[in-house]
Order: C-alpha cells, then structure tokens, then sequence
C-alpha cells in the first residue's frame, strides 16, 4: 500500500507535468494571415534573435474572440496580421495596445494616419491590401456568362450559386466588404444589395481566403477576397484572374498589436521591431504566399503585389468601422438579415 | 492495514498508509505552490507555498494542521474502527479548508492544491475502509473517492457549466441568451417573411390532414381512443416533420441530417451485418478491413475525399462525367460523408445482434411453413429491432455532434455543431454557444428516451445459454445479391474515396494538374510534422490514464459493492453520450478562469482525451473481469493478499488482451478526436485533426490530403501493430471496443 501510494503520487504529478513551461525566450502569437506566412515567420525569427516562436492560426474575427476570451489570462503575447477593424475593436476593449517600434517612423505615412484617433495609433500597421475578387473566367465562359464589373453585377441572378464570400462573423475580410459596401451605397442600398446577391451565394466561407480558393478549384466563379491573396492563386497555377469592382472598393490595413496583459512583454516587443523590418517584411511575398503592400516604406513592395492606383479605391473609414459598436451592429444586421434569407 | 473481511485486530500498531499519506499531504502543502502564474503549473511562484502562507491565511495553517494530526492519529495506538472514524472526519475536514481555499483565493490552483486533494482524498478513503463504513480496503475505496472526485470534476462539472452558461448572462440569471437563440433565424425559422408562401400554415395543415387521415382509418377499422393518441401521434409527427423540411437554420439542418443518416446507415449496416452472418458470397469478407477504415480516420476524412470526387472539379463529376455542379457542397455532401463514414458504426452494433440470433426460431418458423422473405419480416426484423435502435441512435448522436463534414463541405449552411464553435470561436458569446449546446444534449437525450421507449415496450431473449443445433440460414439468394451490390458499390465509395486522399497528397494540383508532386509532403514540415507528433504524444499520454482509470472504474463497478456505484457508472459513461461539442464547450466554460483554469495548457488536452475515452476503457474492461471467475481474487485474498496486489498479480495478468486493446483504442480515438479537442487547442499543442481542417478550409487540400493520409496510414500501423501483438484479434472486436 505504502509503494502503491507514493507511486500514485508521483503517478499523479508526471501526469501534470504536462502542462509545460513558458519560458521568457518565448513569444506566442495569434497568426492570422496566410499560414504559410506564418510557417515561413516560425522559421525565421527564432533565427533572427534566439526566441522561441509559437503561433496559432486564427482568422481575425476568430483572434478576436479568443483575445476576449483569455481576458483574464492572456496566453498570447502578440497578433500578428489580420484586418484592421478587430485590432482596433482590441484596443478599444483594452485587450490590446499600441506600442511604437522601432521603425515607426519609416512607416508609410498614410497608413499611420489612417490607423491614428485623436488618442494616437490603434494599432501598427504591417501591411495594405485591396479588396476585390477572384473570378474563374473559364467557368464563366463554359456558363456562357460576362465577367462582373460592379458590386451590383454580382446580385444579376445568372450567377446563382457561383458567387462565396467570408462570413463576417468570423472573417475579418468579410467584415470588411460588409463596412466597405455600407461606404459604397450607404447602409440601407447595401443590405438591399447584399439580400440580392445572397441568393447567388454559394457559400459563406469561415476564412477570408476561402473565397479565393473555391474559386481556383473551379468550385465558384467568383469569390469576394482580398486580391492580394488571389495572386497567390494564380501563381500556384489556378486558371483565375483577379480585380476590383469599378465603382470602387475598400482596403484593410493589416494589424500589429501587443496584448495588453501579456507577461511576456520583452519578447513580445522584440517580436513586433522584428516583424517590422524589411527582412521580416520581404517574409511574406519570398516565403508567405502573401502579397500585400508592406507597411515598411523601406521593404520593396513585392513585384506581384497589386498597386493601389490600379483600382478605385475609397477613402476607407478605419476609425469609425473599426469601432465596437458599428462592427458589431453591422456584423448582428447581416447575421439576422441576409444569412437566413433563402435562396 | 485493514483488510475487509478480516475482524479489526483489537490492539494496532501504527498505521502506514495514515501517516504515509498525511505526511505526504503536510509535505505538499508546505514546501508547494498553491497558486501560479498564468498556465506553467511548475513555475515557482514567490509567496504561494504553504509555508509562506501560514501566516496571513488561517485556512492554510488548518489545512497544515489536519494534515499534521492524520499523521498522529496514524501513529497511536487506537483500535484501527476509531482511528478510522477519526481519519474520516479528518480528511473530510482537510478537502472541504482546501476547496474553500482555492475558492476563496480564487488564483489558480498549483500543485500543492492537487497534492493535497487527493491525499486528503485518500486519507478519507482509508478512513471509509478502517472504520468498516465501506466494506472494502483502503485502496479501493481510495480508488473509489478518486475516481468519484474526477467523474465530478471532468464530467459533471463541465456538464453544469453549460447548462449555468445559459440562463445565466453576465452574472444574472436570465433567459435573455435562450430567447435570443431560439429566436434567432440561423437557429430555426420556420415563417420566413422574403417567401411568398406561409410556411406555418402549410406545415399546421399537414399535421392536421394526416391527423384526420389517421383518425379516420383507425376508426374504420377499430373503434375507440386509441385512434384519437394515434391520430395525434402522427399528427404531431407529420407536423413536426413538416417544419423542419420547410423551415431554415441550424436546428433544422442537424435534425434532418440525423434523421436522414440515422436511417440510412442503420440500413446499410443492418444489410452489412445480414451478409457478414449469412451471406454465401465472398465478398463478404472485405466487410472486416473495409468497416475499419472509417472508424480509425476522422470522419471528415470522407468530407474531404468527396470534393476531390463529387466537387465541380470532381473527378467523377466533372473528369469522368463533364458535369460542373456544386450540389454536393451544402447538406447532400455531409449527409453522404456522414453515412460513409458512420455505416461501420451501426453495421458493427447489428453484426452482433444478427449474430446472436437463435437459428432454432428460424427453424421452427420453416417448419410451421414460412417463406424465407416472411421469416424475415416476422422473426429476424422484431428480433433485431432493439439493435438497430441502438445502431440509430448511436448514429444520430455522431451524426449530431460531427463538426468536421459541415465545416468541410457544408458550403456555409448552419448545423447546430458550427454554430456552437462560431458562437465561441467566432463571437465568443458564450452564453450562445451554451444554448447551443444544451439543445443538442436535450436532442441526444431525447432520441435515447425514445429508443428506450421503443425496445422497452417488447424485450426479446433468444441466447439462453442452452446449445442450439440449428444452423443459421442462408439469405435467400435474391436478397443475397442485392445486398452485395449494396455492399459492393459502398466498398467501390469507400476505396476510392480514401484512395483519392492518398493520391490527392501526391498530386501537384487536383482537378487541374494531375503531376505527381512530393511539395505537398515537403510542406509538413515544420508545422505538419509537429503537429503530427505533438497529437501522438499527447494521446499516448491521455490512453494510459483512460485505460488505467476505465479499468478501476469497470474493476470497482463489477466487483465492489458502495452506495453511489449506480451513480459512478452513470456519471463516467455520460462523457460518451454527450456529443462532443458539448463537452467542448463545457471544458471552455468550466475551466477557463478562477481556481480550476486550465485553458491554455496541454493538460487540458489531454484531460479531454482521457474522459472522453475512459468509457471505452470501462467497457472492455468490465468484459475482460466478468470473464474470470471470482473465486481467483477470492483466493488471493484468502493468501493474504491486498486488493493492489490481487489487481496487479491476479486481474490484470488474466485481462491483459483487454487492456492492451482497451490502450490502443484509446490512443486512437484520441488522435483522431475533432468535436471537442478544436475548442481547447493552444499555440503549442495544435492538433493533428484540427490543423487538417484548417488547412482545407485555407484551400491547402494538397496539405491537408498529405496530413490526413499520414494519419491514416498511421492508424492502419498501430492497428496492424496491435494485431502481431495480440493473436486472438478479430476485427470486429476492434470496432466494437472503439464504439461502444
């Protein structure tokens, strides 16, 4: 009995010696580009400067959640990428908060603008993106069908059932055509629009590239995503084109932010001047599958990268569609409105 | 050390086990933390031993105290009934200071708290035992107390949490988070206002058509009230039915979809397990390798094999038959997926009751002069009725809980499954999502009260023990045929769709680019691979406690009489019942702040796992012990021998097959887990399953094929490796230890 119970001690406590240690070397991250991008950032920095590097993949909306979730016990340090309007949800609620780096000032201007409320940054910028849309014009030649030049096109009911786009819920992409037609149209035109187009829907995708990637297996021909992730598509050899509506779109400023409580604070700073600079920006275009403008006036924009003045882009509201209230009041009308809606 | 059916020796010298397990709980509760930061349970946390705290808590210096004075009752000289009583209220006192404790402190608990739990746990145990309250000895009721406490701790605790979760919204109670769900178009609609027609009135009159229907021809032929109940039966029924076709949301996706593949499947292994028993053909012997397969790989496996067959790209669809159509994305896709992959499941519960069937029934039926085809309406249908209740609902629940084909071919449609993982994932509401989950348990609950309801009416024996001489007969050839086309074009699914993972893992771009590539095995590295790995360690450690802990519970369960046993079985075979987006839900709400936070750390992964299969460790272990005579341990202990020793030297030899099987299994439902483990996954221990749909649904189907395929092969290895250990392996046995 005696050796049965100090074995079942010590039983016991090898079994909770699983819960393994956080060393101070190490930095966690919530991930939300490309995983790619975030594989090719697992190899390089621990590289870079001797810190370890553990990341999950979360899409924005869902890093998000999981930010309030651990409120009370933050098991990551660090969000790297995703749209911008939930990084500035975070700060708001006071999950996150802007920490200046390093090569602050070698960052574009306009989006450090754009990011800044009358209390400063919300967040740092990492990178710029164009909404737009992948479209499968073999698939729409075989459909005998013309290729959309406007939001509106897409509610034309020939295209039923070969149109996806994110949810909102979940996807900060989706989030972003959601502020980005209320911008457009204004809110009233742009539900109306939205239950037009929700009959040709295929599919409401859980992540922003979803879209992209049914469209590139054939599976619809147009999916709404940000084209940045498009021409990864067609570079991995996906018989697809890309573009932007022409009466004009959004953009998202992808995000950097500390967590707040995080107990890792050093690393997780280092971290952030690291992904800053030009070799960790160039990251994400060599290695990422991603193809974005970097924030970094510094890194060379990536040749494939789309360019902002290839497309009509609006003057995207950041601070006011990034705030809690509208994100959500938004996010709950398409929810209640337009999913249920039938086909 | 008190022995139970020996009278207490009057005059006792020092109790052991007392001080051994008081001195160990003093020893954890000074010199350990009680508190940590964040998730490290072994950082060393300043200030939080027991030996610093003494003096600001005067809980903790009880807490010392009843330790310290279990080690002095354990060293006097009292008759062991006393020192027993003593040890009791001692331990009992010691459990209930450290709960208040950590409730009252409210950090999270360090190691020092667990110490101290399960020695005052013990020292209770032992007491329960010397004092004679319990007729056993102090490891099992040590046993008892401990399995008890974690059953409560891992089961019923999460369980509570989700039912407190919601109706009880920011700290008050309401049922705003109910209304709100039930309310909401993407949990149920039945009267959509953007269609024209009124679906409330069309589902109404067809319930009340079918009522009079009913009435009036049951009237016809019967009079009296009986036709009004079954009038309103089918009434009810037809309305119900109605609703859900017309209607729209996640309730009426996950119900129709567990009607539809509960139905479907149940027959399918119905007919597998007619041809496994009585076939003539030899095709039936693929039916033990292929059943398998299934049951070893996660079930969104299949999910994924379909787009790269039946997708617009598809190879069947568009490569061999030029169409381009989406209808396979949205609930026809999961609903194929579902009954692939779940027909093994319902075929290996049938098996053994067409199995255990009394061919002299039969015999006697052809005497009286039945045809083979009303021989089989009459005698093998009410027979296996009770089984193929049970193959639906153990369908219905996978089907219910399966989170992985919804989310993989889904096409965005809601099922009450995603929407508890977008409402916590996506929203975190977690109020939302606990509605969610109490729905679908409610759901769970209610299809195991009506198969209750529907065996419970009629209850065949037919296996009495005597040897029967009659030989089962054959199917009668027409039947056997078609039964083995049907079996025949599932196996053609089956094979081809696993098939097309394997090869889509080693094709450069599927539907497009059929080149034969390594890119995609080469992208698993780095993150694949760990991922791999991480998941095959920690389900290694999850399976020893699952089969470890199984065992005892089936040990004590079938050997040891105590009040609450009934209680015991039921509490930690419920882990099973629940779906496991429930339990998912429920570990996030139970554990995720105050005293018990484990979010965040593998231990809570691997908590999951071991709950969540315990019950398959409970089952093949209550099998292997009713299989050994009693009169073994019986006489072991009449040698003297403690229960440890009889358990170790005398049980477990003799159930060894059981338990290594009872290992693998639980090993290989925990690597292949999706429902409940996606809610709990941590930056450094993502897991395998997990990280497949994420890579699907990042559109790295490549990856995602060439992850899946290397834990399939992987299962296919550890199968085969159990087999070469273990000689009287029959793949049947396998599937029925992974499911039951």
């Amino acid at each position: 009995m005696k050796r049965v119970a100090i074995l079942a001690m010590v039983v016991t406590l090898a079994a909770f010696g699983i819960a393994s240690a956080a060393p101070a070397g190490r930095v966690t991250v919530l991930c939300s580009p490309n995983p790619a991008w975030c594989d090719a950032v697992k190899a390089e920095f621990p590289r870079a400067t001797g810190i370890a590097f553990d990341f999950v993949r979360l899409s924005s909306g869902e890093a998000l959640a999981r930010l309030r979730a651990e409120r009370q016990n933050p098991s990551f340090d660090v969000w790297f990428g995703g749209t911008g309007d939930p990084h500035i949800v975070a700060n708001e609620e006071g999950l996150t908060e802007f920490v200046r780096p390093d090569a602050w000032n070698d960052v574009r201007t306009e989006l450090r603008e754009a990011v800044s409320g009358p209390r400063g940054p919300m967040y740092i910028p990492l990178y710029a993106g164009i909404l737009g849309w992948a479209i499968n014009e073999r698939l729409l030649k075989e459909k005998n069908l013309p290729v959309p030049r406007t939001w509106r096109d897409l509610a034309d009911s020939r295209y039923k059932g070969l149109v996806a786009y994110p949810n909102p819920n979940t996807s900060g992409t989706g989030y972003t055509l959601l502020a980005t037609l209320v911008q457009v149209y204004g809110e009233t035109a742009a539900f109306d629009l939205m239950k037009r187009i929700h009959r040709n829907v295929a599919e409401y995708s859980r992540s922003g590239a979803g879209p992209g990637q049914l469209t590139g297996r054939g599976e619809i021909a147009i999916g709404i995503t940000f084209v940045h992730d498009a021409v990864d598509q067609v570079l991995q050899g996906f018989p697809i084109t890309y573009n932007a509506p022409s009466d004009g779109t959004g953009y998202e400023i992808g995000g950097l932010s500390l967590v707040k409580a995080t107990p890792n604070r050093a690393a997780a700073l280092a971290f952030i001047n690291w992904a800053l600079t030009p070799a960790a920006q160039s990251l994400a275009a060599e290695r990422g599958q991603s193809y974005q403008i970097p924030s970094n006036s510094k890194t060379a924009v990536p040749r494939t990268a789309p360019r902002f003045q290839d497309f009509k882009v609006i003057k995207y509201d950041f601070l006011k569609f990034g705030s809690q209230s509208v994100r959500d009041g938004l996010v709950k009308k398409w929810t209640e409105q337009v999913f249920p809606l039938p086909k | 050390m008190a022995r139970a059916l020996t009278v207490p020796i009057a005059r006792a010298s020092p109790n052991i086990t007392l001080i051994v397990w008081g001195g160990l709980t003093l020893l954890g509760t000074l010199l350990l933390s009680w508190a940590r930061i964040g998730r490290d349970l072994f950082a060393f946390v300043p200030g939080s031993i027991g030996l610093q705290l003494l003096r600001e808590s005067p809980v903790m210096s009880g807490i010392t105290a009843v330790a310290a004075l279990v080690v002095l009752t354990g060293a006097l000289q009292r008759p062991e009934s006393q020192r027993g009583r003593i040890a009791l209220w001692l331990g009992a006192a010691g459990c209930a200071l450290s709960v208040f404790y950590l409730v009252s402190s409210g950090q999270p608990f360090g190691p020092a708290a667990i110490v101290a739990a399960l020695g005052f746990l013990a020292i209770m145990g032992t007491g329960l035992a010397l004092s004679g309250t319990l007729r056993t000895d102090a490891f099992l009721a040590t046993s008892i107390l401990w399995v008890g406490a974690f059953v409560l701790a891992f089961i019923l605790f999460p369980l509570w949490a989700v039912l407190k979760a919601s109706v009880v919204v920011k700290g008050q109670l309401s049922l705003a988070a109910v209304t709100s769900v039930l309310k909401s178009p993407a949990f149920f609609l039945l009267n959509n206002p953007a269609s024209s027609r009124n679906e409330a009135a069309i589902a109404a009159a067809l319930g009340l058509v079918t009522a009079a229907v009913v009435g009036i021809v049951w009237l016809a032929h019967r009079r009296g009230w009986r036709a009004l109940r079954a009038a309103a039966v089918a009434g009810v029924g037809i309305w119900v039915l109605a609703a859900l076709y017309l209607g729209f949301g996640a309730l009426r996706n996950s119900v129709l979809l567990a009607i539809v593949v509960g139905v479907v499947a149940t027959a399918l292994g119905f007919v597998f397990a007619l041809l496994s028993e009585r076939s003539n053909l030899r095709t039936r012997s693929l039916l033990g390798p292929l059943s398998i397969l299934p049951i070893i790989t996660p079930p969104f496996v299949l999910g994924l094999a379909l787009i790269y067959m039946f997708g617009r790209r598809g190879f069947v669809t568009n490569g061999l038959l030029g169409l381009s159509t989406g209808i396979f994305f949205g609930p026809l896709g999961v609903a194929i997926a579902q009954i692939l992959a779940y027909a093994p499941i319902a075929y290996l519960v049938l098996q053994g009751v067409v199995q255990a069937m009394d061919a002299a029934m039969e015999e006697a039926a052809e005497t009286l002069g039945a045809s083979r085809w009303h021989i089989l309406r009459t005698v093998i249908w009410p027979l296996a009725r009770p089984g193929i209740a049970n193959a639906f609902l153990l369908v219905a629940i996978e089907s219910l809980a399966d989170f992985g084909n919804p989310i993989i071919v889904g096409g965005g449609v809601p099922f009450l499954a995603t929407e508890v993982f977008f409402a916590i994932i996506g929203r975190f509401n977690p109020s939302e999502a606990a509605v969610y989950g109490v729905v679908l348990l409610a759901m769970t609950l209610s299809i195991f009260l009506v198969q209750r309801y529907w065996i419970g009416r009629r209850f065949y024996v037919t296996v009495t023990g005597k040897p029967s001489g009659a030989q089962h007969r054959p199917l009668p050839p027409a039947l056997d045929y078609a039964a083995s086309g049907v079996f025949l074009a599932w196996v053609v699914l089956i094979v081809a769709l696993y098939g097309s993972v394997f090869i889509g893992s080693i094709t450069k771009l599927w539907g497009f680019d059929y080149a034969l590539t390594l890119q995609h095995i080469k992208a698993l590295s780095p993150t694949g691979w760990q991922v791999f790995w991480t998941t095959a360690r920690l389900s290694a450690y999850a399976a020893i406690p699952s089969t470890i802990l199984g065992f005892l519970i089936g040990y004590l369960v079938t050997r040891v009489e105590f009040p609450g046993k009934s209680a015991l079985e039921f509490g930690s075979m419920l882990s099973f019942a629940v779906p496991g987006t429930v339990m998912g839900i429920g570990y996030i709400l139970a554990f995720n702040q105050g005293a018990l936070l484990l979010t965040g750390t593998s231990l809570i992964l691997v908590l999951a796992f071991v709950f969540r299969n315990m019950p398959v460790g409970i089952r093949s272990g209550i099998a292997a012990i009713l299989q050994i005579d009693r009169s073994l341990e019986e006489a072991s202990t009449m040698l003297r021998a403690n229960s440890p020793t009889t358990l170790r030297r005398i049980v477990m030899p003799l159930a060894r097959a059981a338990l290594l099987s009872g290992l693998v299994f639980a090993f290989v439902r925990a690597m292949t887990a999706v429902s409940q483990v996606i809610f709990l996954i941590t930056p450094a221990h993502n897991l395998a399953t997990t990280q497949i749909l994420s890579y699907v649904e990042y559109g790295s189907l490549g990856r995602g094929a060439a992850l899946a395929s290397l834990l399939t092969l992987f299962m296919i290895a550890v199968i085969l490796a159990l087999y070469a250990v273990n000689r009287r392996f029959d793949t049947r046995t396998v599937g029925k230890t992974l499911m039951t």
